[in-house]
Parts: structure tokens; C-alpha cells; sequence
């Protein structure tokens, strides 16, 4: 940005300069990574089951493994989830609900791809009816294993957490 | 496919509207992975279609391309909370191909692995119907207590979901050491625990006011649909495919058939609950009777280098040759059933006498079971649907293969 007052200027449109002015106070370093900090504390992910994975993620939930400990509690609306989590195969007629429900949600946002099948097909890798998940979404990290362990989910949770406070995620998923 | 079952919809929905629908899913609270399309006058329900498909994984298709061995662990993933019960019956509809038999010890530790599963499946069906009526307690119990049972098959087999266990002739891996003791504790804790989920869920007037007499199918309903399973049992049919002593060790063992007259949500759950009893009173038989012995069948046991067969017999770790892979299915058709904790599972194995089937069909329990969304929810309130969808116990990728 060559000038920093450039969203500020009131020029009749109030609404959306105001908001660029928002948008702009929140990029800048204080006050981003006060909110990059609480962001990673509330990873939630959207309650969206695609495939059999769904089971080791219903057990990082649950009592033995408790992810909630780390503010990592599964949401049914995706308007108030910040993380999608694919569990798993995502299957054609899955993968147009996978998207609509990755639009729903509100940036910045985050995916995670779980199980072997997500990152290319795994056992399924000669099936007509499976798409990769890397060609539909930004994906932050790939947890291998068919299916991982929930250990495995929540290394990942945690090193999400590393990288959002660091600021690191992707572009994209601070777009729109 | 979905778009045009919309259309569909939509178009049958101009003039009546009185009749409005309500989408559920793919993506909602429950488990997950299908739609429910739910028309509704007022708050009553009048008709529910369920929308599957949505975890189509071609599971058949994919088990023509593969050596008939390597289709085990590709056949687990429909039900994956399940894994023993869901291979065994095609595990069995091989060997009736090959004309092998396990010995004695390795149908023993089929029949304990079998039981450890259902009772972890059982658990996460209890567990998602307690989730469903907003009883979180109750999914925490459950899935606590279901780690219990993983454990247990973790250290029978070595992983937590996919055992692929059972192999045509015998299973992989022999009884660990300490097994039993820790099989024993873990039948104590579930006990007790049973009776706490007594207090807290089945007897607790919230969850009995939402369950009881909720979605009745009554017994001439269930056998015309084609219901299986503890779904089936708890209208009052005596139907389970471990009675037909077709695999495991069940004719040896002393249990019962847990059955119910009712045929509502509430009793459906509750035979599940019986269910696990049952599982445990069969798991002490089996600790108590099991042989000494091979855990392979001959026939394959000579198929092993005499280098690694010693070790393997003495490790009780069965590491198979190459050979094994490549084993010729004799021309012909086999049929295996197997009794899953959803229900019974039904396997039709054809061979043109290659290495690779040249057809496997299976009819999944779920698969018969989805029929009850149609049949059991008109008539109803709209808010008892997730009690009904919570008591079927319904797994989506187990019906949609």
C-alpha cells in the first residue's frame, strides 16, 4: 500500500469506507496480532462429516483425547466456524456441499485436510467418484494416515495454532 | 444427482402449500453425510425422503480391480467403527471359495474381536443418539467408554479403526500377552458403567419423554421392509445371523438374543444396551474356552518360507509372503452372512477363476435400514426426527458403499 490513508478518504460512500478504514487499522501489526492470538484459541470447526474419517474425528472430541482444551469445539452453522475440516474422502456430490458450506463461513478461515484419501485419493485413488480436496480449497496442513490417529489431528490443531499466531496463514484465507 | 433430486422436489411443492420442506443436511449436527428432505404441514410431519449417496465410494467397483486379499482393508472402510464385523463375512464367503477352514484358535479370536467391535459400534450409536436429544453427557460416556474397547482391539491387532484382522484361513496375530486380565477389568468397568448410564440417559424422564413410544414398527412392518439388526430385534423378531453358525464359534457359546416387544425409539436403544451385556457374557466364554493351537490354517502356513514360518508360529505374527497376494479364486460364487452391530451384513463373491473377483456385491445393514426414514417419521412432531434418526443407528458410508 503506497499511501496509508488511501481507505480513509470520505468520499460519499461512507459504508464502505468506513470499512475499508476497518480493515485497514485491523491488517496493521498491534491490533492484528492481538486478533491473530484470539483467533487461534477458537479454531471451530464447522460440524461437516464427509467421510469415514468422521469416526477418529468424532474421538478428538471426545473425553480421552478433549481437544476442547484447546478451544477447538465442533459447530453446527458454519457462519460461526472458522475451520473446515475434511474428514476424509470427499466425494463428488459431497464436494458441491463442501463448497457451498466453504463460502458460508465467515474469513479468516482455515482447512484442514484429514486422512489419506484427502490429500490423493488414498485407497480410493482409481475411484470415478472421489475429487481431491487440494484442487477445490486452500488447504493449511495435510494429516496423513487412513485414518490418522487423533493424536495426529491434534498435532495439527496445534501447529494451526502456531501459524495463525505467527500470521502466517495464506493469503486466500484472509480474502473475501 | 442432488440437483436433480431438488427439482424434483421443488416442482412437487408448487400448488400444495399447505406442505412445506425443510432440507437437513448434508451438513448438520448429526452424523453427517445425508440429506433428509422433510415435508411438513405445520409441525407434523408427512414424509420424509432421505437423500443418500452422499459417501458413494464405489467400494464394489474397486473390489473387482484388486487381488481378492487386498480388498479386506478396502471393504473395512464402509464401516469403520466396525471393522472385524463388516470384512468377516467376506472373509468367509473367500474361504468357502477356497475351500479353507481356520482352525479352532482363530475362530475363537474372530469370535472375541467380533464382539469387541460390536460393542464399540454399539457405543457410538448410544453415544450419537445421546447427542441427538442434546444429551451431551451421554456422548461423553460413550465415546469415553468406547476408547475402552479400542484399546483393547488395539492391542489385540496393532490399530485403533482397521484391523484387517481376519484373513482367509485364520487372523494375523495371535492373543498378546495379559490379554485376558485386561479384557476382564475392561467387562467390569462396562458393567458398572451400564447401569450409570441407567441413571443418567435411560431412565431420565427428559430423554424417556423424547424416546418412548416414539416411532413404533411394529413386527408385520419390520419383516415386510426388510429391517435388520437391533432394529429389527426390538420390534420383537428373533432374526440374528450368529445364530446360523456360519462363522466364529457362536454354536459353541452359551447366550441369548437380547429382544424386545415394544419396537419404539426407546427400545431400541435399550436392546442396545442389552446387546453389550450379551457381547461381554460372550468375550469371558471365549477367554475361558479358547484353544491352543496355529492361528493360520495348513494349507497356508506352508506357504511361508520355513525361515520366517518358526518365528511366526512362535511370535504368533503372521508376516505373508508375496505369494499369498496372488492367491487363484477357484471358478464359482460364494454367499456369506455375518451379524454387524448395525445388523446383518450379506456378501456375494463371484469368481471367474483369476486372481481378482470378477463381481462382489454386499448388502449393507444400513442400507436396508434406510428405508425406516420413509416409513417411521410421518405422523410425527418434527422435533421427534432426531430421536427417531438417533434410535436407527444408521452409519451413511456403510449404506452408501
Amino acid at each position: 500500500m503506497t499511501c496509508p490513508f488511501m481507505g480513509l478518504a470520505f468520499l460519499g460512500r461512507l459504508e464502505e469506507s468506513s470499512r475499508k478504514a476497518a480493515q485497514w487499522l485491523v491488517e496493521r501489526t498491534p491490533v492484528r496480532s492481538l486478533r491473530d492470538w484470539a483467533i487461534s484459541f477458537s479454531l471451530w470447526p464447522v460440524h461437516f462429516t464427509t467421510s469415514c474419517c468422521g469416526a477418529e474425528f468424532a474421538a478428538v472430541s471426545a473425553p480421552r483425547f478433549d481437544m476442547e482444551r484447546y478451544g477447538f469445539l465442533p459447530f453446527n452453522s458454519p457462519r460461526q466456524t472458522n475451520l473446515l475440516l475434511i474428514e476424509g474422502t470427499l466425494t463428488r456430490k459431497m464436494a458441491r456441499a463442501a463448497e457451498i458450506v466453504y463460502q458460508q463461513m465467515p474469513s479468516p478461515k482455515f482447512v484442514v485436510a484429514m486422512g489419506a484419501c484427502a490429500i490423493d485419493g488414498g485407497i480410493f485413488h482409481n475411484s470415478y467418484n472421489i475429487v481431491r480436496p487440494h484442487e477445490l480449497f486452500p488447504i493449511e496442513y495435510f494429516i496423513p494416515g487412513c485414518p490418522p490417529r487423533p493424536e495426529a489431528v491434534a498435532q495439527a490443531i496445534v501447529r494451526l495454532h502456531e501459524k495463525v499466531k505467527r500470521s502466517e496463514y495464506g493469503v486466500k484465507a484472509r480474502e473475501t | 444427482m442432488s440437483s436433480s433430486v431438488m427439482e424434483a422436489r421443488l416442482l412437487e411443492k408448487e400448488g400444495d402449500e399447505e406442505v412445506y420442506e425443510v432440507f437437513i443436511g448434508p451438513q448438520h449436527p448429526a452424523s453427517g453425510h445425508m440429506r433428509l428432505i422433510v415435508r411438513l404441514e405445520g409441525d407434523v410431519i408427512v414424509g420424509v425422503d432421505p437423500d443418500i449417496g452422499w459417501v458413494h465410494r464405489t467400494m464394489e467397483k474397486l473390489a473387482e480391480s484388486k487381488e481378492a486379499l487386498k480388498a479386506i482393508p478396502l471393504l473395512e472402510r464402509m464401516t469403520i467403527i466396525d471393522s472385524q464385523n463388516v470384512t468377516i463375512g467376506y472373509v468367509r464367503a473367500l474361504e468357502k471359495l477356497l475351500g479353507v477352514e481356520p482352525p479352532p484358535r482363530a475362530r475363537y479370536l474372530r469370535t472375541l474381536l467380533s464382539e469387541i467391535n460390536r460393542i464399540a459400534s454399539h457405543l457410538y450409536g448410544m453415544g450419537l443418539a445421546g447427542i441427538f436429544v442434546n444429551h451431551s453427557t451421554m456422548f461423553m460416556w460413550c465415546f469415553g467408554d468406547r476408547e475402552v474397547w479400542i484399546q483393547l482391539a488395539e492391542e489385540l491387532t496393532g490399530a485403533r479403526l482397521t484391523h484387517s484382522y481376519s484373513v482367509p484361513g485364520g487372523v494375523r496375530r495371535d492373543l498378546p500377552q495379559g490379554f485376558k486380565e485386561k479384557a476382564l477389568k475392561a467387562i467390569r468397568y462396562m458393567e458398572k458403567r451400564l447401569d450409570e448410564y441407567h441413571r443418567i440417559f435411560f431412565d431420565n424422564p427428559q430423554v424417556r419423554a423424547r424416546y418412548e413410544g416414539v416411532g413404533v414398527l411394529k413386527p408385520h412392518e419390520a419383516r415386510r421392509l426388510g429391517v435388520v439388526g437391533p432394529n429389527l430385534r426390538a420390534s420383537g423378531v428373533r432374526y440374528d445371523a450368529r445364530l446360523l453358525g456360519d462363522y466364529g464359534v457362536y454354536d459353541e457359546l452359551e447366550f441369548e438374543i437380547p429382544v424386545r416387544e415394544e419396537g419404539d425409539a426407546m427400545s431400541r436403544l435399550l436392546l442396545r444396551g442389552d446387546e453389550i451385556r450379551q457381547s461381554m457374557n460372550i468375550i469371558r466364554q471365549v477367554l475361558d474356552k479358547i484353544p491352543e493351537g496355529p492361528i493360520l490354517a495348513e494349507k497356508y502356513l506352508r506357504l511361508i518360507p520355513p525361515k520366517l514360518r518358526e518365528p511366526a508360529l512362535k511370535e504368533g505374527r503372521i508376516k505373508f509372503p508375496g505369494i499369498f497376494a496372488n492367491l487363484k479364486l477357484p471358478k464359482g460364487e460364494a454367499v456369506a452372512r455375518a451379524e454387524m452391530g448395525h445388523g446383518e451384513i450379506f456378501y456375494h463373491v463371484t469368481s471367474d477363476g483369476s486372481k481378482k473377483p470378477y463381481r462382489v456385491r454386499v448388502v449393507t445393514p444400513s442400507f436396508r435400514n434406510v428405508i425406516l426414514f420413509r416409513y417411521l417419521p410421518p405422523g410425527h412432531r418434527f422435533m421427534d426426527l432426531p430421536a427417531i434418526y438417533g434410535s436407527l443407528d444408521y452409519f451413511p458410508p456403510e449404506a452408501d458403499r
